[in-house]
C-alpha cells in the first residue's frame, strides 16, 4: 500500500485542502505587476507551495511533529464567494472544447485497437483533461458557507510604495464592504490574522522612500509588516530558463515569452516572503487557534457528563426549522467551532484529531437534522480515514453517505455530490477497486447530458483498467457517453467515445449493436464534413440483412447522401451491396470447342468427349498441334492458360444476391479485365508488350469511354435492379479484339448510380480450389482466369428449327438444320454426331424441300433404289458430303427427321465437327455442340399378342391393343404395317380386332424394309398408306429394331409392327390451322414363338358317317409336326388311348426332326358308337437335341404338350 | 414482466436474443445483455465466490440497473441464458423455475440435426415455446 500522500487523491488533497489566504492589493500594486504579465497572486502563486518546508508543529497534543508539505491558496477578495454556477458551466464546456479540437487528428486515424488499450497504462488510456476537468469541478463548489477548509485563514494587505498615504490605505483595504459574504454574514469569524506588505516597485525609484513607510507601518500595525521589492531588473527584460510559472497552466497566462523585469534576487525575495508568512506567521496562528478551539471543545463538549448534557439540549429542540440547509450556524457556536478545529487540524495534518472533532460534531448536524453540513463533515471524515490510512471500510461508507446525503437533501447540493464523488472514485482507485469507481462514476452522472458524457466515460476507463478487464461494459459506458455527448453538441467526442466502444465490438457477432456504432460515427463525420471517414462507416453497415425494411433503407439512403456529399465518384472495393457469391463463378469459353447456346455451354464436357470420341481426328496429337503453333506465339509460362479467339466473347456467370429487403439499382455491371497484347513482331520473346489495364481507377475508366473503340477489349454492361432477396445470376462478357494475354481481375458495378463497387477475384490457391471443384469437370484445363487470345478463326453457328419443346410419343417430325459460317474463311470436313439417333436423324439433302407429311406416301411404283441403307444407321455419325463447304453470308440448310421415341425428358446431344480452309490458322478444327432439352409425354401405348392359330399351321392370330394415355388429344389409328417379306398381315375381320395370317416364305439372305400394310380406320378417311420402307421411317424403325433388340433376343421367328395414326382435327380450336402431323409407333420383335418348340396339327374328316351294325369304325388322321426352332431336335410323340374310342396303330411313335423341319404321322383311332369324340387325348413329348456349344438357357431342353381338342362327330349311316 | 431473453454462446456470440416489449428498445436490451456478459464472465472466473454451489447454473442476480433486473444462467456447455425483467421484486425460485424451463427448450431446439452448433437458432418452434415461457413466467410471478 502505497503512502496515501502519494496518491492521486492525496496529492489533490494536500493542494486543495490548504489554508486560504485573501489578498488585498490596491490597483498601483496590481499596476506593478502587470508589467511582467502577471497579476499579483498569480506572481506569488509559485512559491506557494513548499515541498521541504520542515516546521515543527505541535496541535492539541504535546507531542510536536515536523511538517514538510505545505502550501498556502492566494485569492483576491472578489473571488472568495461561491462560483456563479452559469460561469462556471461555461468554463467547464470550454475544457472540454478544447479537449475535443486538440483530438481531432486522432479522429482521422484508425481504429483503435482493442489490445493496445489493454496494454498501455492508466494515464495513457486517460485523456489528459479528465484531470483538470475534474479538478475545475470541485472548483465549483468552493467556499461553500458550511466547510471551515474553505475560508481565509489569513489575510494579505498590499499596498504599494507609489500609493498615496499608504497607512490609510492599509486600513481602507479592509474596512471597504468589499469584503467576502463569509466574512460580513458571520460564517466565519471575521478577526482574521492579518499580513501587510508593502510593495515596492524598483522602477519607480530608489528604495528610501519604501523603507521609510515600512517603518511608518510597523509603528502603526505592529511587527506584521513586511518590504517587497520587485521589478529590479535594470536592463529590460530578462529571459528565464526555470520560469516559475511555466508549470502552473493559468488558463489566462499568455502563452508569448513575457516581458519579465523580476530577477533572481526578486524570486528568492518572493520565496522568503511566502515562507516567512506560512512558518511565522499562519502556521504558529493555526496553531494557536486549534489549541484554543480544543480546550473550548474539551469543555463544554467532551466529558460524559457534557454529552448527556448535550443530548438532552438537543433533544429539547423539537421545533427545529427542517429547511434544507437547517439551521444556520455562526462563527461563535460551538459547532462551527468544532468543524474549525477540525478542518485547521486536517490542514495541519493532524488526521486524528480532524477525525475525533468531524465524528463529535456530525452527530450532532445529524439530530440537528442540518444535513449538508452532515454530509461535508462525513465527506471530510471519509478523507480523514483515507489520509490517515485507517479502516477502508470506514472511509467508503462515510463517503457514500456524504454522497446520498447531498443527493437527498436538495438539488443546490448536486454540485456538492459531485465533488464528493469524485474524491470517493479517487479513493477507490487509489486502492485499485476500479469496479467499484466505475459504479461511482455512474452514480456521479446527472441530468446534465454533458457532465454525465464525461463520467461515464470515466466509468468506462475504470472498467477497462480493472482487472480483468471488463470489456463488454467499458464498450457500454462508452457508448452511453457518446450518446450524451451527442446530446450536447460534443460531436467530436462522441466519435471518439464511440471509436473507442468499436474496439470492444469489431470482430463479434453483435451485429445489431455494430450496426448501430457504426453509422452513428458515420453520421458524426458527416456532421463534421469528414465525408469519406463517413462513408467508410456507413459502408460497414450497408449489408444488414438481420435489421428491418425500414432500418436498411435508412442506411441506404444516409449512405447515398454522404456519398453524395462527397462530390466524387466513390469507388469502393468489396462492396458488400449486392453479395457476389464467389463460389457461383463460372467461365464459359471457346476454344476448339464452341457452343450453339449457353445451355450447351453448361453440360458436362465429359458428355460431349465421350461423343465427339470417335469423330475428332486425334485429340491429343491435334492438341500438341495447335500448342506447338501457340509455342510460337506466346510465352512458355502462359501454356498452362486457356485458349480464347479474338473477336469471340469470353463469358462470366457470377452470381449477385440481395442481402437486404430493399430494392437494389444496379448499373453498368461489367468485368474487370487486364489484355497485354502481345504486337506481331514481338512474337518471338514477348517481352515488351502493350498492357491496358482496365481497373476501378477512375482514369482509366474515362479512357475507356474515350477511346473505347480503339480498346483492346470490349466489355459488356448489364443494368438491372435486384428486389430485395433476390439473387440473378448475371452473364458478363469480354471480347478480346487482339491477340494477347487476357486476365479477368474481377467485377464492377454501380450501386444507385453513384457508388462504384469492384470485387476482384482472388486467385490465391483456396479459393482456386472451390472454383475448380466445379470447374474441373467442365474444363480440365481451366485453372485460372488467364486466357491466351488466339488470332480470330472462322467458328460455325448452328441452330435447328423448329426442334419442339415437348411432343407426344411416335411424334414424327420434319425438321432443318442451319449452319452458319460469319468468317470469309470457308470450312470443310463437316461431321455430325447424335447421341440419340432414335429421336433425331438426318435427312437427304434432296428432301429439304419436300413436303410432309406427303413426302412419305407410298408411290405406286415402287423404287428398291430408294431403300435406307441398312448398315450405316447403327452408330450416328453422319458424313457430310465432301463437297460440303460453308462459307460467307449463305447458310447451309441440312433436312433433319425427328421423332419422339420414348416418353420422359430427353436431352439431345448433337456435335458438328469442322476444319478450317485456312491451314495457317493456330486451330486446325473445331467442334459445334448443340445441346437441346425436350419433354415426351406418352401418347398411344401400343401392344401386340401373337398367338398361333390352332386351325392352321404357321398363321397367328395377332391381337393389338392401343391405349391413349393422353388425356385432351384424339388421334386417328391410320394404317399398321408388318415389317419384311416374311410376314404378311391382313384383317381376320373387318372389325377392330385384326387377324394376320402369315405365310413363312424363303428367308431371304438381305433383309430388306417392304412389308405388307393395313389400311385401318374409318372407311371416309382413307389416305393413301405410307411408305414404311422409305428413309425416315425405315431409319426410325431400324434405331427401335436395335434398340429393343436387346430387351426381347433369342426369338426364331420375330415379327415387326409399325402403327401409324394421325391427331384427329381439333374441333375446339378449328381455325388453328396446324401442319399435318404423323405418329408413328413400332414394335419390333414381336415373338411368334409359343413356349415349346414345336407346333403340329392334326389332319382329318370332322364329321362322318359310319354303319356300326357291321363294324367299328376306322378313320385316319394325319399329325403334322413342325419343328420351329433353329435346333436340332428329337420329338417323341407318345399316343395314348382312353374309351370310348381307340388309338389304334401304333401307340407311340418316335421321330426325328431337322431344325425348321415338318413331318407327317399317320394316326388311326376307332370308334365303336356314334356320337362326337374330343380327340385331344393324346401328349406329345419333345426332347431338344442341344448341339456341341449352343446353350439355350431360356428354354427347358425337354417338355410335354397337350394335344389340341379336335372333335370327331360320327352319325349311324342308313 | 420479462422484457427480453437471450442465449449467448461460449464466445460470448449471440445466438439468440428476443425482445418483449412494445417499445422500440431492443438495441438498449441487447446493449444490457452484452454488458450483462462481463459479470457473467466475472461469476464463471471466480470459483471462490460461487464455492458450494460449483455446479448449479443459476447465476443469480446480474446487475441490477435503473429499470431492469438482469439474471443468468450458464449451462454445462458454457452457453449463457440472459434474462431480463422489469419486476423488481422478483422469487428466486421463479426464476430459476423460469430457467429450468428455458433450457430444456434449448436442449430441445439444437437437438434437431439440422441445426448448426455455435450458429444462431431460428428455429420458429422454440421461438413459439419461449414466448410460452416467457408469458407463464409473468403469471406465476403476479400470483
Amino acid at each position: 500500500m502505497v503512502d496515501p500522500a502519494n496518491t492521486p487523491l492525496g496529492r489533490m488533497l494536500l493542494e486543495e485542502i490548504t489554508p486560504v489566504v485573501m489578498v488585498l492589493r490596491t490597483p498601483l500594486v496590481e499596476e506593478a505587476c502587470l508589467k511582467n504579465g502577471l497579476t499579483l497572486v498569480q506572481m506569488l502563486k509559485p512559491f506557494c507551495v513548499f515541498n521541504n518546508i520542515d516546521v515543527p508543529v505541535r496541535t492539541a497534543s504535546d507531542q510536536p511533529y515536523r511538517l514538510q508539505k505545505f502550501g498556502l491558496r492566494l485569492f483576491y477578495e472578489l473571488d472568495i464567494r461561491q462560483p456563479n454556477l452559469e460561469v462556471a458551466k461555461e468554463r467547464l464546456k470550454q475544457v472540454i472544447n478544447q479537449a475535443a479540437d486538440k483530438d481531432l487528428s486522432e479522429l482521422c486515424s484508425d481504429l483503435p485497437q482493442i489490445d493496445n488499450a489493454l496494454s498501455i497504462s492508466e494515464s495513457e488510456v486517460l485523456p489528459s483533461w479528465f484531470q483538470f476537468f475534474n479538478k475545475e469541478l470541485v472548483h465549483s463548489v468552493s467556499f461553500s458557507d458550511h466547510e471551515a477548509f474553505d475560508h481565509p485563514v489569513a489575510c494579505l494587505v498590499v499596498v504599494s510604495s507609489k500609493d498615496d498615504q499608504p497607512i490609510n490605505r492599509f486600513v481602507d483595504l479592509f474596512n471597504t464592504k468589499k469584503l467576502p459574504s463569509l466574512l460580513t454574514n458571520g460564517a466565519m469569524d471575521p478577526k482574521i490574522l492579518k499580513h501587510y506588505l508593502l510593495v515596492h516597485d524598483k522602477q519607480d525609484g530608489p528604495l528610501e522612500k519604501a523603507t521609510k513607510i515600512l517603518t511608518e507601518m510597523r509603528s502603526t500595525f505592529g511587527s506584521d509588516c513586511q518590504l517587497l521589492c520587485i521589478n529590479s531588473s535594470q536592463d529590460g527584460v530578462v529571459e528565464h530558463q526555470d520560469y516559475p510559472w511555466v508549470l502552473y497552466k493559468f488558463e489566462d497566462l499568455p502563452s508569448q515569452p513575457l516581458r519579465c523585469f523580476l530577477n533572481v534576487e526578486d524570486f528568492n525575495e518572493i520565496k522568503d516572503l511566502m515562507q516567512d508568512l506560512s512558518t511565522k506567521h499562519i502556521i504558529p496562528y493555526m496553531e494557536q487557534k486549534i489549541r484554543l478551539l480544543n480546550q473550548q471543545v474539551a469543555a463544554t463538549r467532551k466529558g460524559f457528563r457534557n454529552q448527556i448534557k448535550n443530548l438532552w439540549w438537543r433533544k429539547g429542540k423539537d421545533d427545529v426549522v427542517d429547511s434544507p440547509s437547517g439551521p444556520t450556524y455562526t462563527f461563535n457556536s460551538i459547532e462551527s467551532q468544532i468543524r474549525v478545529l477540525g478542518d485547521y487540524a486536517f490542514m495541519l495534518r493532524d488526521y486524528e484529531l480532524a477525525l475525533s472533532n468531524y465524528r463529535l460534531i456530525s452527530t450532532d448536524y445529524k439530530l440537528d437534522k442540518a444535513w449538508k453540513r452532515y454530509a461535508g463533515v462525513q465527506e471530510m471524515m471519509g478523507l480523514a480515514y483515507f489520509m490517515s490510512d485507517q479502516s477502508r471500510k470506514d472511509a467508503e461508507y462515510c463517503m457514500e453517505n456524504a454522497f446520498t446525503t447531498y443527493l437527498k437533501v436538495a438539488p443546490s447540493s448536486q454540485q456538492n455530490a459531485t465533488r464528493c464523488g469524485l474524491w470517493w472514485v479517487e479513493m477507490l482507485k487509489a486502492r485499485h477497486q476500479y469496479k467499484e469507481a466505475a459504479t461511482v462514476y455512474f452514480r456521479v452522472c446527472t441530468e446534465e447530458p454533458l457532465y454525465s458524457a464525461v463520467m461515464l466515460e470515466q466509468a468506462s476507463y475504470c472498467y477497462l483498467l480493472s482487472r480483468p478487464p471488463m470489456l463488454h461494459k467499458y464498450g457500454f459506458h462508452l457508448v452511453l457517453s457518446g450518446d450524451r455527448y451527442k446530446k450536447s453538441d460534443q460531436v467530436k467526442h462522441a466519435i471518439r467515445t464511440y471509436r473507442g466502444a468499436m474496439s470492444v465490438y469489431t470482430g463479434t457477432t453483435w451485429s445489431h449493436i455494430k450496426d448501430h456504432v457504426h453509422f452513428h460515427i458515420g453520421q458524426w463525420y458527416a456532421l463534421l464534413g469528414l465525408y469519406d471517414l463517413a462513408a467508410n462507416h456507413v459502408m460497414e453497415v450497408l449489408a444488414c440483412g438481420h435489421q428491418s425494411k425500414k432500418t436498411q433503407e435508412l442506411f441506404l439512403r444516409d449512405f447515398l447522401q454522404i456519398v453524395q456529399k462527397t462530390g466524387k465518384t466513390f469507388e469502393v472495393s468489396e462492396l458488400q451491396l449486392p453479395e457476389i457469391n464467389i463460389s457461383s463463378l463460372r467461365v464459359i469459353f471457346e476454344d476448339h470447342r464452341t457452343y450453339a447456346s449457353s445451355a450447351a455451354a453448361s453440360v458436362k464436357e465429359r458428355i460431349w468427349v465421350s461423343l465427339e470420341e470417335e469423330m475428332i481426328p486425334n485429340l491429343s496429337t491435334a492438341r500438341t498441334n495447335w500448342l506447338e503453333l501457340q509455342s510460337k506465339l506466346i510465352p512458355k509460362k502462359y501454356k498452362e492458360s486457356n485458349v480464347c479467339v479474338a473477336g469471340e466473347a469470353v463469358r462470366v456467370d457470377i452470381e449477385l444476391k440481395n442481402p437486404l429487403q430493399i430494392p437494389l439499382p444496379l448499373s453498368s455491371v461489367s468485368l474487370l479485365c487486364e489484355l497485354s497484347a502481345v504486337s506481331d513482331e514481338m512474337k518471338s520473346d514477348a517481352s515488351s508488350s502493350l498492357v491496358e489495364i482496365q481497373d476501378g481507377e477512375s482514369t482509366s475508366l474515362i479512357h475507356r469511354d474515350v477511346n473505347f473503340e480503339s480498346s483492346l477489349f470490349s466489355l459488356s454492361d448489364v443494368d438491372f435492379s435486384l428486389a430485395g432477396g433476390e439473387k440473378i445470376v448475371v452473364q458478363l462478357t469480354v471480347t478480346p479484339r487482339v491477340e494477347g494475354i487476357l486476365q479477368i481481375v474481377g467485377v464492377k458495378w454501380k450501386l444507385s448510380g453513384s457508388v462504384v463497387g469492384f470485387h476482384k477475384f482472388d486467385t490465391n490457391p483456396m479459393k482456386k480450389i472451390s472454383r475448380n471443384r466445379i470447374q474441373k469437370a467442365k474444363h480440365p484445363h481451366c485453372d485460372n482466369l488467364k486466357f491466351v487470345v488466339v488470332k480470330s478463326v472462322p467458328k460455325l453457328e448452328g441452330v435447328i428449327h423448329p426442334l419442339p419443346k415437348r411432343a407426344y410419343t411416335g411424334d414424327l417430325r420434319h425438321l432443318v438444320l442451319e449452319l452458319k459460317n460469319k468468317s470469309e474463311f470457308a470450312v470443310k470436313n463437316l461431321k455430325m454426331k447424335i447421341s440419340h439417333p432414335r429421336f433425331l436423324n438426318l435427312g437427304k439433302r434432296e428432301s429439304l424441300n419436300l413436303e410432309f407429311p406427303a413426302c412419305l406416301e407410298k408411290k405406286s411404283s415402287d423404287q428398291s433404289a430408294e431403300h435406307a441403307n441398312l448398315n450405316d444407321v447403327s452408330h450416328a455419325l453422319f458424313l457430310f458430303p465432301e463437297d460440303t463447304i460453308i462459307h460467307g453470308e449463305t447458310p447451309l440448310l441440312w433436312p433433319l427427321w425427328f421423332r419422339a421415341a420414348v416418353p420422359g425428358n430427353i436431352s439431345l446431344y448433337i456435335t458438328i465437327y469442322y476444319e478450317m480452309s485456312d491451314i495457317s490458322s493456330t486451330m486446325r478444327f473445331r467442334t459445334l455442340r448443340m445441346h437441346y432439352n425436350l419433354q415426351v409425354l406418352p401418347s398411344l401405348d401400343v401392344s401386340f399378342l401373337i398367338s398361333p392359330c390352332p386351325s392352321r399351321l404357321q398363321e397367328f392370330l395377332v391381337r393389338m391393343d392401343v391405349v391413349n394415355k393422353t388425356s385432351s388429344e384424339s388421334f386417328q389409328i391410320h394404317q399398321l404395317s408388318s415389317v419384311g417379306n416374311q410376314w404378311e398381315i391382313s384383317l381376320l375381320q373387318p372389325l377392330i380386332r385384326g387377324k394376320s395370317s402369315t405365310s413363312e416364305d424363303e428367308k431371304s439372305s438381305h433383309p430388306r424394309l417392304q412389308g405388307t400394310h393395313l389400311r385401318l380406320g374409318t372407311q371416309g378417311n382413307n389416305g393413301p398408306c405410307f411408305d414404311i420402307a422409305s428413309s425416315p421411317l425405315a431409319d426410325f424403325h431400324l434405331s427401335e429394331r436395335l434398340y429393343q433388340e436387346v430387351l426381347n433376343k433369342g426369338d426364331t421367328n420375330p415379327v415387326d409392327f409399325i402403327l401409324i395414326s394421325r391427331p384427329l382435327k381439333n374441333d375446339i380450336n378449328p381455325e388453328v390451322s396446324e401442319p399435318p402431323r404423323l405418329f408413328s409407333h413400332h414394335a419390333c420383335h414381336c415373338s411368334t414363338a409359343t413356349t415349346s418348340p414345336i407346333s403340329w396339327l392334326v389332319d382329318g374328316p370332322r364329321t362322318l358317317y359310319h354303319n356300326f351294325s357291321a363294324s367299328f369304325c376306322e378313320i385316319n388322321l394325319s399329325m403334322t409336326i413342325c419343328n420351329t426352332s433353329h435346333h436340332v431336335d428329337y420329338k417323341s410323340i407318345p399316343v395314348e388311348s382312353v374309351s370310348p374310342f381307340i388309338w389304334s396303330g401304333s401307340s407311340s411313335t418316335r421321330v426325328h426332326l431337322d431344325p425348321m423341319s415338318r413331318t407327317e404321322i399317320p394316326l388311326q383311332v376307332c370308334v365303336f358308337s356314334p356320337g362326337t369324340y374330343d380327340l385331344s387325348s393324346y401328349v406329345l413329348h419333345w426332347n431338344l437335341l442341344l448341339s456341341n456349344d449352343q446353350e439355350n438357357r431360356d428354354r427347358s431342353s425337354s417338355g410335354t404338350c397337350q394335344g389340341y381338342p379336335y372333335y370327331l362327330t360320327v352319325l349311324q349311316s342308313d | 414482466m420479462i422484457v427480453c431473453v437471450a442465449v449467448v454462446g461460449h464466445q460470448n456470440n449471440p445466438l439468440y436474443i428476443q425482445s418483449f416489449t412494445d417499445a422500440d428498445d431492443s438495441l438498449k436490451l441487447r446493449h444490457i445483455v452484452h454488458c450483462s456478459l462481463d459479470v457473467v464472465d466475472e461469476r464463471v472466473n471466480n470459483p471462490k465466490k460461487s464455492g458450494p454451489t460449483l455446479n448449479e447454473t443459476f447465476l443469480g442476480l446480474l446487475y441490477p440497473t435503473e429499470n431492469y433486473k438482469v439474471y443468468g444462467y450458464l449451462t454445462n456447455t458454457k452457453v449463457k441464458f440472459i434474462l431480463v425483467t422489469t419486476d423488481l421484486d422478483v422469487k428466486d425460485a421463479d426464476v430459476r423455475n423460469f430457467f429450468r424451463r428455458f433450457h430444456a427448450a434449448y436442449v430441445d431446439a439444437i437437438s434437431n440435426p439440422f441445426h448448426e452448433p455455435g450458429k444462431k437458432i431460428t428455429s420458429k418452434t422454440f421461438a413459439e415455446r419461449v414466448s410460452t415461457i416467457v408469458k407463464s413466467f409473468g403469471m406465476s410471478s403476479t400470483r
